[in-house]
């Protein structure tokens, strides 16, 4: 790993480099964290059960933003108002108008411009929170690229409907890996419902390493749905960054259904009194996928409440990591977590490694937490069978309805059915 | 006319704790059968190799259904030959909604007896048909499969999925447990709605009061494993005045003519 680093180190900016103003010392300053620290190993505890295997064996080389080879997107899962096609990280023109008070613009646009409140959300992102820097490469790596990405803004009280990110990679003459951001702003009150659809058509062995920063003022609503159906050559590294002012609600379905090496840190901090996170996902793999799931909660302020619903189904060699943690920081009084994580395995050769970690030092807290690893219930597949259905088919009916307890958590039919269906597809079977 | 269901010295244990001790039994077509007996006689377990469950170990004998080895099928091959067991304690399966999973259930046995498929048209006529027959709301149907129903509602859940399902073996495993009175009379009156020519059943029940609604054919005693004795409606009465603990004192001759192990003469 130390040589893809060295690799992609040596196609950063160098300290001249970088461009001028803010936007360069954000870059310059990516680039000297990532030279120092380099990608993580698993000697970094959060990533103690994620090797980047992957991208070794694939020859992977950083890719050039904008250096597109094709312009094919999967199809929608469901028609959204508003698709946003972002090839190799990099978002397309939109050929339509924008409703009034909506905003969505390529990032390197809103850079150039001087986008309003921009500065102060790139700005903010909090760099290297963790104890070894090298945890946090992957961040480093995309702030020294910074450029390639989308940039989406919901003026107060605007509901913006839903915005589909249809991202995918196209063919090169050698693997490739891609660094964008998306930078979500949503004002007093706005709405947003954005769909993020990982599916690219040709599967190829590309990466992404995404950063999405989420700033949500008071009483402003994100729904963010994330599915994520990339081939077994195919790695995703995202994280994202939520940061909630008062009565605001952030709501995540991530349905991680493909991909070879898939990681997401997913954080939200509750800043202000009364917010509300749901944290939803679903994880099925086989094969020799591993996909890992660390999803953080803050609670800073008051009253505010979140849960975290998330089942996973891992078969063949698969391997999910989830790790999930809540803490809830002095003075955030009244305060409402949950968690939640149950697995099932269908093969001996598959692992699950769950881990939950809730910290409180605030008062009145309701908290709870849970993690299970386990087989399928036979009671269920004995009475399943005895009414005339094939051991398979018993089976599949219960993986499926694991899984669908997450989608059906979903407000919109449509969606929910859709992407059951899609998890019925690739139901890893039992052995 | 032949036997549909023969039981040959079936002894059966769990866990290297044999719990069926030689136990003879045969039905035939249209018949209701009672099995009474004392907890721990081995009434359930006998509804449980019967349906195929795993974890149940069939020692010696063996059973015949309509000819066929029954013990070699595997579960859903046994339903597919029309044998249904009604659960004394149905499973709750959050997620899997019911009209979904009986449409699977019917389908897969359909195709298995090499008949089309019904489309869900089809299957909505069948089963407001059924549930007009049973006098069951249409409630159940929306529901996943026993999630959160009572006691009663579960145990009717088992009489509508027999009805849709139609087999020629139905087996009631302790079908009046947990049932108050009147869903007691709800679920036999579904029950003997169901009652036909082609149709045998083995009622399985440890109080009487079930037979009150349910007349039998023939009742047995289950004791230690084995038909301990056997006779008609009234046998279930006399069982209801004395209780089992005539059985430990050698009390057959009590009964007169029913003899350990003799199968069902009618």
């Amino acid at each position: 790993m130390k040589d893809l680093a060295a690799q992609f180190a040596s196609a950063l900016p160098q300290d001249q480099d970088g461009g001028s103003g803010w936007v360069g010392v954000l870059r310059r300053s990516g680039a000297q964290r990532f030279r120092l620290h380099g990608l993580p190993t698993r000697k970094d505890e959060a990533w103690k059960y994620t090797g980047l295997g992957l991208f070794g064996q694939t020859g992977t080389r950083l890719g050039i933003a904008g250096e597109s080879f094709g312009s094919d997107v999967a199809t929608p899962v469901v028609e959204p108002d508003l698709q946003v096609n972002v090839l190799d990280g990099c978002m397309r023109g939109l050929e339509v108008e924008l409703p009034s008070g909506v905003s969505v613009v390529p990032l390197q646009d809103a850079l150039d411009t001087g986008f309003s409140g921009l500065q102060t959300l790139l700005e903010s992102l909090p760099e290297s929170p963790r104890a070894k820097p090298s945890s946090d490469g992957f961040t480093a790596l995309n702030s020294a690229t910074l450029g390639a990405g989308v940039v989406i803004h919901v003026a107060a009280g605007t509901n913006a409907g839903r915005i589909l990110l249809n991202w995918s990679t196209t063919a090169g003459d050698h693997s490739r890996f891609f660094n964008s951001r998306v930078c979500l702003m949503l004002d007093h009150g706005a709405k947003l419902d954005l769909l993020e659809q990982f599916e690219s058509p040709h599967k190829l062995p590309n990466t992404c390493n995404i950063v999405v920063q989420a700033d949500l003022a008071k009483g402003a609503t994100l729904k963010h749905v994330r599915l994520q159906q990339e081939s077994e050559k195919a790695g995703l590294i995202t994280r994202t960054e939520v940061s909630q002012q008062a009565d605001s609600e952030y709501n995540y379905f991530g349905f991680d259904l493909g991909g070879g090496l898939v990681r997401h840190d997913l954080h939200t901090s509750l800043k202000g009194n009364g917010a509300k996170t749901h944290l939803n996902g679903a994880y099925l793999l086989d094969g020799k996928r591993l996909v890992d799931n660390h999803a953080r909660v803050d609670h800073i302020a008051p009253n505010g409440s979140s849960e975290q619903y998330f089942r996973g189904v891992a078969g063949g060699s698969g391997k999910a990591v989830f790790n999930t943690s809540v803490c809830v920081h002095p003075g955030a009084d009244e305060t409402e977590a949950l968690q939640s994580n149950a697995n099932i395995l269908l093969s001996a050769r598959a692992e699950i490694d769950t881990k939950p970690e809730l910290e409180i030092y605030a008062d009145e807290v309701i908290a709870s937490h849970g993690a299970t690893v386990g087989q399928l219930d036979e009671q269920a597949i004995f009475y399943l069978r005895s009414r005339g259905l094939s051991q398979e088919q018993a089976r599949q009916i219960l993986t499926t309805a694991f899984c669908r307890s997450v989608s059906d958590r979903l407000d919109d039919r449509e969606l929910a059915e859709a992407i059951s269906g899609r998890m019925m597809d690739v139901m890893p079977q039992a052995e | 006319m032949s036997s549909m269901l023969q039981i040959k010295n079936l002894h059966a244990s769990i866990g290297g704790k044999e719990i069926l001790k030689g136990l003879n039994l045969e039905v035939k077509k249209g018949e209701i059968h009672a099995i009474m007996g004392p907890n721990g006689a081995g009434k359930s377990t006998l509804g449980n190799v019967l349906a195929g469950r795993e974890g149940y170990e069939v020692t010696q004998g063996e059973v015949l259904f309509n000819g066929r080895n029954l013990l070699e099928l595997e579960p859903e091959e046994r339903a597919c030959e029309g044998v249904f067991l009604a659960f004394q304690y149905p499973v709750e399966i959050p997620g899997v909604n019911n009209t979904y999973f009986l449409r699977a259930a019917l389908n897969a046995q359909r195709k298995y007896r090499g008949e089309a498929e019904l489309d869900s048209v089809g299957f909505l006529r069948l089963v407001r048909e059924k549930l007009e027959v049973l006098h069951i709301g249409d409630e159940l149907l929306h529901r996943a499969v026993n999630e959160g129903f009572s006691g009663g509602e579960k145990k009717r859940n088992e009489i509508f999925q027999m009805a849709v399902l139609g087999p020629v073996l139905a087996i009631l495993d302790e079908t009046d447990s947990g049932l108050d009175i009147d869903a007691l009379k709800t679920v036999a009156e579904g029950v003997n709605r169901l009652r036909s020519n082609d149709r045998a059943m083995i009622v399985i029940t440890h109080y009487q009061r079930l037979l009150d609604y349910i007349v039998p054919d023939t009742v047995h005693v289950l004791a230690d494993g084995k038909l301990a004795a056997t006779g008609g409606a009234d046998l279930a009465l006399k069982l209801e005045e004395q209780g089992y603990a005539w059985l430990e004192d050698g009390g057959i001759e009590i009964l007169g003519g029913a003899r350990t192990g003799q199968a069902a003469t009618p």
